[in-house]
């Protein structure tokens, strides 16, 4: 790569970008106008909310002549309110007044009609005492100070209060709001009379509450807010770092297609990956600039509007975040922005014009939104597991150094930097090949007619399958999993069991694969590998199966350190337990999933997929697919690193048959060491962990076994596999960019 | 300069199939010389160009340009050429002055013969005037300009021409034509494709009349006459494009 194409490529769209209006408006000007404006119309709104007073109606308002009055002059006593100023927020109606409902002839008022008065919106909230309240009070008083005159400590207090009922309307927002400001005074009003009665019976105040809880917080106001601030920031940080990603990324690749500049771009000496890497920089420092801005912006107004809200009193003050807390988002805001740039790039390039660009923001955002919003649950923490979810992980990542745990977050670091850096490798290198793809660079827009593409799909196909069909065939396979999953259940009898293995094997796996290979591919022994290989690989892909085992079974073990199972995933392996013979589980677990598997995973998908011109990505690609049909997150990580391996001698060997021979005997050991965990022979190899319930081999046959890998690996790296049509022009290409550089 | 052997490129197209744009084309263009593609719309002219300009790939055969072969070392190739067509557009934000630096130092040329070179490029081609002019605001005349600066800022031994006059008026077509025929002058390999007569006959050193994506015809305007019997290349174009319509209409 020459840097000094990408650094004119980035000087020229930087400067592209900043005399194009439009961004100039969305990156610098709408941060720096928009949160203001949202601030002002906040606190518009709050303040709107805090002149409009509640209307409530108080119906049989008790009249006490030897207790604390309620309501003095139509409003409620000052004493019972926490702000005199709050006694305007009250609009206190009585029946009888102008405008509240007309009594009954016999004086009195029903509670029905306030119910409807509420439901109606005429008031927000109603108080109804009943009819006989102060009468049965003024009863309960007198009979209390007898009581208490008497000094005999029998003898029941008689008389019951009846209870007073505060109507309100909780699906109605402003009647919510009456109800929780009239149960805060009507609250005060009754700890008054409590007091009075405690008074009169001649017992001190401390009777009803003796003590009280005191909160201790041993957090200092500052950790306080970094613990506030980090579970914002994260989460609006990335949000702004997509945004600011995705609209230069469109007008820089999509836009740069519809102007028809990206020709003349394509005519240069610059090469795809130094045009792609130039213009990745560029989206960044617009990522990285939007974010921090929006970020600076919204932490200055929202400063000042909570600080002007009324609520504010009571609330945690927020404050800026602390000085290192914004050094750390600045230095997440890098890898984070690559990310999101190389991925906004990547859509981009596929995009037509600036209107199809736009179309992929959505699902962009269905698809990093949960990384994002994952860590935001409760219980979510920084551990070896989710630190290696991208996105997750850093989000995280980013929490713990916002709240100041240095020391427990220091480890993840590196494995936080890493998984970040590699997915922002790998999309970059899928923008690159957006760039390299024809199709994608001069794409027309063709009518959309179902019948005529797929006469198109039948007629064209070609001696392979594609690596869209490839990818089809793989997705079929996994909905059609998804969809297996609700209708089959735990098999709880061995023939259950069978009848599991052979429909998800054949209906799910094979049957797709199959299908596509007659309907769409010219050549299906080609496809499927259907090739005699050289006689000695098979022998030798059976024995790597066997070398590796052990090494396998501390990566099993590792990933179940990760993340625990739980025990549903062991219950279905119980009904292998009552197979009539070993024969039997060996050709359910063993010999259809060989068959079946690998002429789907290393038939149909890889040989599709090694159109994409570098066999690596072709094994890799196809073995996480592999990975991922098998559901489950922990058979999923070993069953990825099993299917690279297969991969890896399907290619070399250019045979389906060695691929076989290594899943056959990887599925039958793993088998036969769970049947004969017992006998003397596994006895020997193994050695129980700590929990008794998991084994491992002795380190000298993991060791003896990696070598025997090591050396038969070898092997199959000498042997010369047929390249095909992609692989042999990537090979030339870049044999031609060494000479460039050299 | 370019040998182009058995160029072929064909498309998948969801209505006619397989959709042969270019069907083993030949041709060999020498330095000094100018080599017209002389083709109705859609005969296969930009496919053919876009390959020589390693934009897309030949599905077979093979072509070198100054001894570069276009699938396999398609960075060196570019460094050969300078590319002038009507897809490619200027930047809309970028005046002439630096559209032209551009590429001048993508093509890695130093400061002061890059400078020089543009002097010399501006005043050649009368562009002082729209020198510091936004590419938006330039007419599709002044565009055309500043694209044959683009092009052949780096001095390339090849350039080429796809449908370079299209929606050019007269004074501005024939100001692109001179120059052209000034970098002839200059020993220039020189592919020029159009759809005019007059401009492949006032031009072309050789010609090749392409239709549906083959060669019917290929030599200069006087062995081309006299070999079909032709009195102009107008007559002769149309008789040679009808007489291949039939033939294919019969195929078919």
């Amino acid at each position: 790569m020459n840097w000094n194409n990408v650094k004119l490529i980035f000087m020229r769209e930087v400067r592209d970008q900043l005399r194009d209006r439009r961004t100039l408006f969305m990156i610098f000007v709408l941060p720096l106008l928009m949160y203001p404006l949202l601030g002002m119309s906040i606190l518009q709104v709050s303040q709107f909310l805090r002149e409009q007073p509640t209307k409530v109606l108080i119906i049989n308002l008790p009249q006490l002549t030897d207790l604390p009055s309620l309501v003095i002059d139509d409003h409620f006593d000052p004493q019972w309110l926490s702000d005199p100023r709050q006694q305007r927020l009250f609009e206190l109606l009585f029946p009888g007044q102008e405008h509240a409902p007309s009594a009954n002839p016999d004086g009195q008022i029903s509670a029905d009609l306030a119910k409807h008065a509420i439901q109606n919106g005429d008031y927000q909230a109603a108080v109804v005492f009943p009819a006989d309240f102060a009468k049965q009070l003024t009863h309960f008083r007198s009979s209390l100070r007898q009581h208490s005159s008497k000094t005999s400590t029998d003898g029941q207090l008689e008389a019951a209060v009846p209870n007073p009922v505060i109507y309100c309307n909780t699906a109605n927002e402003k009647s919510h709001l009456a109800y929780t400001r009239l149960n805060t005074v009507l609250r005060s009003w009754a700890e008054a009379v409590a007091k009075q009665n405690l008074k009169d019976s001649q017992l001190p105040e401390e009777v009803a509450q003796p003590f009280e809880f005191k909160q201790a917080d041993v957090a200092g106001a500052e950790q306080r807010t970094a613990a506030m601030w980090s579970k914002i920031l994260p989460f609006v940080l990335l949000l702004w770092a997509l945004t600011g990603a995705f609209y230069p990324a469109v007008d820089l690749c999509a836009g740069e297609k519809e102007r028809g500049t990206l020709e003349t771009l394509l005519c240069s000496p610059a090469q795809r990956s130094e045009i792609v890497t130039g213009k990745l920089f560029t989206v960044m420092v617009f990522s990285v600039m939007t974010s921090v801005l929006n970020l600076a912006s919204m932490g200055i107004t929202g400063d000042l509007v909570i600080s002007h809200l009324p609520s504010s009193d009571q609330a945690v003050h927020l404050g800026m975040p602390p000085l290192v807390s914004q050094l750390w988002l600045l230095l997440a805001l890098i890898p984070v922005s690559a990310l999101f740039s190389a991925l906004c790039i990547a859509l981009a390039a596929f995009a037509r014009s600036t209107k199809e660009g736009q179309y992929y923001l959505m699902p962009l955002v269905l698809v990093t939104l949960p990384l994002v919003i994952l860590p935001m649950g409760p219980g979510m923490e920084l551990n070896l597991g989710n630190s290696l979810i991208p996105l997750t992980g850093l989000v995280l990542l980013l929490r713990s150094l916002l709240e100041g745990n240095y020391l427990s977050a220091l480890p993840y670091v590196p494995l936080v930097v890493g998984v970040t850096l590699l997915c922002c490798l790998m999309a970059v290198r899928w923008a690159v090949e957006q760039f390299n793809k024809e199709s994608v660079l001069f794409r027309e827009s063709e009518r959309l007619d179902v019948g005529l593409w797929l006469r198109h799909l039948l007629r064209d196909r070609a001696d392979t399958p594609s690596v869209s069909e490839a990818f089809f065939c793989a997705v079929l396979i996994l909905l059609i999993r998804f969809f297996m999953t609700f209708a089959m259940q735990v098999p709880e009898t061995f023939a259950d069991f069978g009848r599991l293995v052979v429909v998800s094997q054949l209906v799910v796996i094979l049957t797709p694969a199959l299908l596509m290979t007659v309907m769409l591919t010219r050549s299906p022994r080609q496809t499927l590998l259907l090739r005699k290989p050289a006689w000695w690989t098979i022998p030798s892909a059976a024995l790597l199966a066997i070398a590796l085992l052990p090494a396998l079974r501390l990566l099993q073990l590792a990933v179940e350190q990760l993340y625990p199972a739980s025990p549903v995933v062991q219950e279905s392996l119980h009904s292998l337990e009552q197979a009539p013979n070993f024969w039997m589980p060996l050709l359910l677990v063993a010999f259809v999933p060989a068959v079946c598997e690998e002429l789907a995973f290393r038939g149909f998908i890889l040989s599709g997929f090694r159109h994409l011109g570098h066999k690596w990505w072709a094994i890799i690609l196809s073995s996480l697919i592999f990975g991922v049909t098998h559901m489950l997150l922990q058979q999923s990580i070993v069953a990825c690193v099993v299917g690279a391996v297969i991969g890896y001698i399907a290619v070399q060997t250019g045979s389906i048959f060695p691929a076989m021979a290594f899943h056959f005997a990887h599925n039958g050991l793993l088998l036969a060491v769970m049947q004969f965990q017992n006998s003397p022979l596994v006895q020997k190899l193994t050695r129980p962990l700590a929990d008794g319930a998991e084994f491992i081999y002795d380190w000298w046959l993991v060791g003896l076994g990696c070598v025997v890998a090591g050396i038969l690996l070898a092997l199959f790296a000498g042997l010369t596999y047929r390249k095909t049509e992609e692989e042999a022009l990537q090979e030339a290409i870049e044999h031609q960019a060494a000479g460039v550089g050299a | 300069m370019i040998h182009a052997r058995q160029l072929t490129k064909f498309y998948a197209d969801l209505r006619r199939g397989r959709f042969v744009a270019l069907d083993q084309i030949s041709f060999d263009a020498l330095p000094g010389k100018i080599y017209g593609l002389l083709g109705p719309n859609g005969a296969g002219k930009t496919t053919a160009l876009r390959i020589l300009s390693t934009t897309l790939r030949p599905n077979s055969g093979t072509a070198t340009v100054n001894g570069f072969d276009v699938t396999t070392q398609p960075a060196l190739v570019r460094r050969q050429i300078g590319f002038v067509s009507a897809n490619t557009a200027m930047y809309d934000r970028m005046t002439a002055w630096e559209m032209v630096e551009y590429f001048g130092r993508l093509h890695g040329m130093q400061n002061q013969l890059l400078r020089s070179r543009m002097e010399e490029l501006f005043d050649r081609l009368q562009m002082n005037e729209i020198r510091d002019l936004l590419g938006s605001k330039m007419s599709t005349g002044m565009k055309q300009k500043v694209s044959i600066a683009r092009a052949i800022v780096h001095d390339p031994p090849v350039v080429i021409f796809d449908e370079a006059t299209v929606g050019l008026d007269v004074l501005v077509a024939r100001a692109l034509l001179k120059t052209v025929a000034e970098l002839r002058e200059h020993g220039k390999c020189i592919v020029f494709s159009t759809h005019i007569m007059r401009e492949a006959e006032k031009l072309c050193d050789r010609i090749a009349i392409i239709h549906r994506g083959s060669f019917l015809a290929e030599g200069t305007l006087k062995e081309l006459c006299d070999r079909h019997e032709q009195p102009d290349l107008e007559e002769l174009f149309f008789q040679l494009i009808s007489q291949h319509d039939e033939a294919h209409a019969i195929n078919k």
